[in-house]
């Protein structure tokens, strides 16, 4: 991590969510700075919002969902050249606000600037076609973006592959999108991620894999495209420990021989200690302490991010007992959020001073330590504390049936390694 | 398993499902009521012309005997004599196959090439009009009874508007009643370059088509729509569209052609019965295949025309499921593993 420059900026991000029991408000005017080639983690609970965020960045939120408001600005100065023809409000300097470019543009940076690694690898490979075809598909993505290269609207129409050329590829191959020389490449990146006989492998269907074979192969897969910035979510939640660490071990090889820039949604602080530069604690869709490693293991601030460390078992000396937080995550819905700081309800420090919505605060550590919580600008007394039972002492619904229409299939067993706090890993749109 | 050995395993469990088949339609044949010499010589003959003639069908021996031979004969392709017309029954199912099948193919094709293009818009468009449209046309074939459309087709196109359509548009579709076969029309048609024979045979088919293919049509149009809306909340869809393929290709590619596997197992089965003689369809249609034999046959209480009909249904049912399974194979790689 030599460059300071940001990557990417993400100013007020809201995504929300419109569902028969009311807006749910998954991100809420999240704001966030990666570096380019560093890897940024964002942790916390399930329903904390870090799954949408990492979406969001991408572009695949679905339907209930929507990106209401905001701005993600991306660092790519050949783009900016591109888009400023078109949309110059979109661009500053070699910036380009990908949520004011048109659709087919921000569709066209997926798979080539991002790619995306998911939680669970058995589900996230289509089961009829071979691991190889789909390797392909994603390398051709990059080489037909490298053969366009963008010039005016070039990458939108000319690479566009229609239904007709479709309907041609069953009689002619040639029409078919995918290319010999995509399929061998797809075999070089099966050997890239340390996958034995990868041409035999190329040809295999994705239940002949184990889920560690098949997660490195998603891996090889993100990386078809050379992609800026990689999105890993929940990488290794689906997988045994000892897989788990090979699995890290060859996503931190890849970072350093490209270069990446690296965004990580976990669960697991054991994940984050491994792996992150910086790390950003997610509750109720923000950010609520942000900063460096040592800033939010060591100097940490917020009792949300206390009380999920404390929430790992140690090895030595475990004959003290877990910690978990009290009470559920918080319902997102709009009409039960109240203005205030959200995570009051479960705060053993909550005082007067939390019913008003906290801003971020500057923190003691590195300069980039912020932290939402008023505990940074005075210290907890009794005499502020709010009663025991002031927002009612009966438990809130689980605010995880509310909080983000869950793909139900996606969940896993959540305890699954010592590090895991709490979180039932629920794949989140 | 290699697929070899898969259809291996299929074609063995298909002969168990024959025997099976064979054995209940001599059961039942064996407890019916009546004899069937009766039926041969007519009530008012001769007593003795009657034991004559149960010696000839071996009427006269121990069921288990009767039963062996009756297999024997299943076996070796002699299906025996109609009790009516005592011709061959192996003739009188064999020249009733074409028209059947005839039939039941077109109402295949049209089912398929109206009801999936018509799922992927519905379940693509979900809750716009279009679904709206698709979503009350498969409700409506599925609930109107073929005969019923079967004679509003006929009163419509061959009566109402036979007049006006020969009148303006020089052809119109009659009541059915196949006057030439689909393959001797092409052998015309390729021999002299005469194509007026195929599209007599398209002009009489049409009707009694759209009369089978309509509750396919929109049970395969439910079926793609769910299949396809089910398919694209998998988590793999999701994957695909990170990798930023064009569209097209995980519509098709990817949604489509994993909603197909289950369809075209019902496709299959469809067939199947389909084949079994589209008995109304025919009736209504005046169509001269297996079904209006069959009941022709059940009618007359022809014991061994019937039996030669109904076992020819079950190996063509048969046959067409190891076709299925073999295609299905093919399509979803998980299948023979397990």
């Amino acid at each position: 991590m030599t460059d300071t420059d940001d990557i990417l900026r993400v100013n007020d991000l809201s995504t929300r969510f419109f569902t028969e029991q009311g807006q749910v408000n998954a991100v809420d005017e999240l704001e966030l700075r990666i570096e380019r080639g560093e890897v940024f983690g964002i942790v916390g609970e399930s329903g904390s919002g870090k799954s949408v965020t990492a979406r969001s960045v991408i572009d695949l939120i679905d339907a209930p969902g929507e990106i209401t408001d905001g701005e993600i600005w991306f660092d790519d100065a050949e783009l900016a050249e591109t888009v400023r023809e078109d949309s110059p409000d979109a661009v500053d300097g070699s910036f380009v606000d990908l949520l004011s470019v048109s659709p087919a543009v921000r569709q066209s940076l997926r798979g080539t600037s991002f790619s995306m690694i998911f939680q669970d690898p058995e589900s996230s490979f289509n089961p009829s076609l071979t691991v190889g075809e789909q390797l392909a598909e994603a390398v051709e993505v990059q080489r037909r973006a490298s053969a366009n290269p963008r010039s005016t609207k070039a990458k939108t129409d000319s690479a566009e592959y229609s239904f007709g050329n479709l309907l041609l590829s069953t009689v002619l191959p040639s029409q078919q999108f995918v290319t010999e020389e995509s399929r061998e490449r797809a075999i070089e990146l099966l050997e890239l991620v340390g996958i034995p006989d990868p041409v035999e492998r190329a040809g295999e269907y994705p239940h002949e894999y184990s889920g560690g074979m098949l997660q490195r192969a998603m891996i090889a897969q993100a990386l078809a495209g050379e992609p800026d910035v990689l999105i890993a979510d929940e990488p290794t939640t689906a997988l045994d420990v000892t897989i788990q660490a090979q699995i890290l071990d060859l996503l931190d090889d890849l970072q350093t021989e490209t270069g990446m820039t690296i965004l990580l949604i976990t669960h697991n602080l054991g994940v984050v200690a491994r792996m992150c530069d910086r790390v950003g604690v997610m509750y109720a869709g923000e950010i609520v302490e942000r900063g460096t490693l040592e800033d939010v293991f060591d100097d940490h601030v917020h009792p949300y991010t206390e009380g999920l460390l404390g929430s790992i078992p140690e090895l030595e000396g475990a004959n003290g007992q877990l910690e978990p937080i009290g009470g559920n995550v918080p319902s997102l819905l709009d009409h039960e959020m109240e203005d205030r700081c959200h995570f009051a309800d479960r705060c053993p420090m909550a005082m007067e001073d939390c019913l008003d919505h906290p801003p971020e605060f500057d923190a003691t550590g590195s300069e980039a330590h912020t932290v939402r919580c008023v505990l940074a600008t005075r210290s907890y007394t009794e005499r502020d504390a709010l009663p025991p039972n002031y927002f009612g002492d009966e438990e809130r619904p689980a605010g995880d049936k509310h909080a983000e229409p869950d793909r139900s299939d996606g969940e896993q067993p959540a305890e699954r390694t010592q590090t895991t706090i709490s979180d039932a890993g629920g794949e989140s749109r | 398993m290699s697929i070899g050995k898969f259809l291996v395993k299929r074609l063995l469990q298909g002969v168990l499902v024959i025997w099976g088949v064979i054995t209940i339609m001599f059961a039942l044949r064996a407890v019916s009521p009546g004899d069937p010499a009766n039926l041969i010589v007519g009530p008012a003959a001769d007593p003795e012309i009657r034991d004559q003639v149960r010696e000839q069908y071996g009427l006269n021996e121990p069921i288990y005997v009767q039963y062996v031979d009756y297999v024997q004969g299943m076996v070796t392709g002699d299906f025996g004599y109609s009790f009516q017309s005592s011709r061959e029954v192996t003739t009188m199912v064999l020249e009733r196959v074409p028209a059947t099948l005839e039939l039941a193919i077109a109402a295949t094709i049209i089912a398929v090439v109206i009801a999936v293009p018509l799922g992927v818009i519905s379940a693509s468009r979900r809750n716009e009009p279009a679904d709206y449209g698709a979503t009350l046309f498969s409700l409506l074939g599925i609930s109107t009874p073929n005969f019923w459309l079967g004679l509003m087709l006929i009163l419509l196109f061959a009566v109402f508007l036979q007049d006006p359509m020969e009148t303006y548009l020089g052809f119109s579709f009659p009541q059915g009643r196949r006057t030439v076969g689909f393959g001797e029309a092409v052998i015309t048609l390729v021999t002299t370059g005469y194509a007026g024979d195929l599209l007599t045979w398209v002009r009489h088919i049409t009707l009694p088509a759209i009369t089978l293919g309509t509750y396919f049509t929109a049970m395969i149009t439910r079926l793609t729509r769910s299949g396809m809306i089910d398919e694209f909340g998998k988590p793999y869809v999701t994957a695909t569209e990170a990798k930023g393929i064009p569209y097209v290709l995980i519509r098709y590619k990817h949604v489509l052609r994993n909603t197909m596997i289950p369809i075209i197992t019902v496709l299959g089965l469809q067939l199947g019965t389909l084949i079994g003689g589209a008995v109304i369809t025919e009736t209504v249609f005046n169509w001269p295949g297996l079904g209006d034999r069959l009941i022709q046959a059940l009618n007359a209480r022809d014991w061994p025309l019937m039996q030669g009909i109904i076992v020819f249904i079950a190996l063509g049912f048969v046959l067409i499921n190891i076709a299925v399974d073999a295609l299905y194979a093919t399509l979803d790689p998980r299948v023979t593993n397990e």
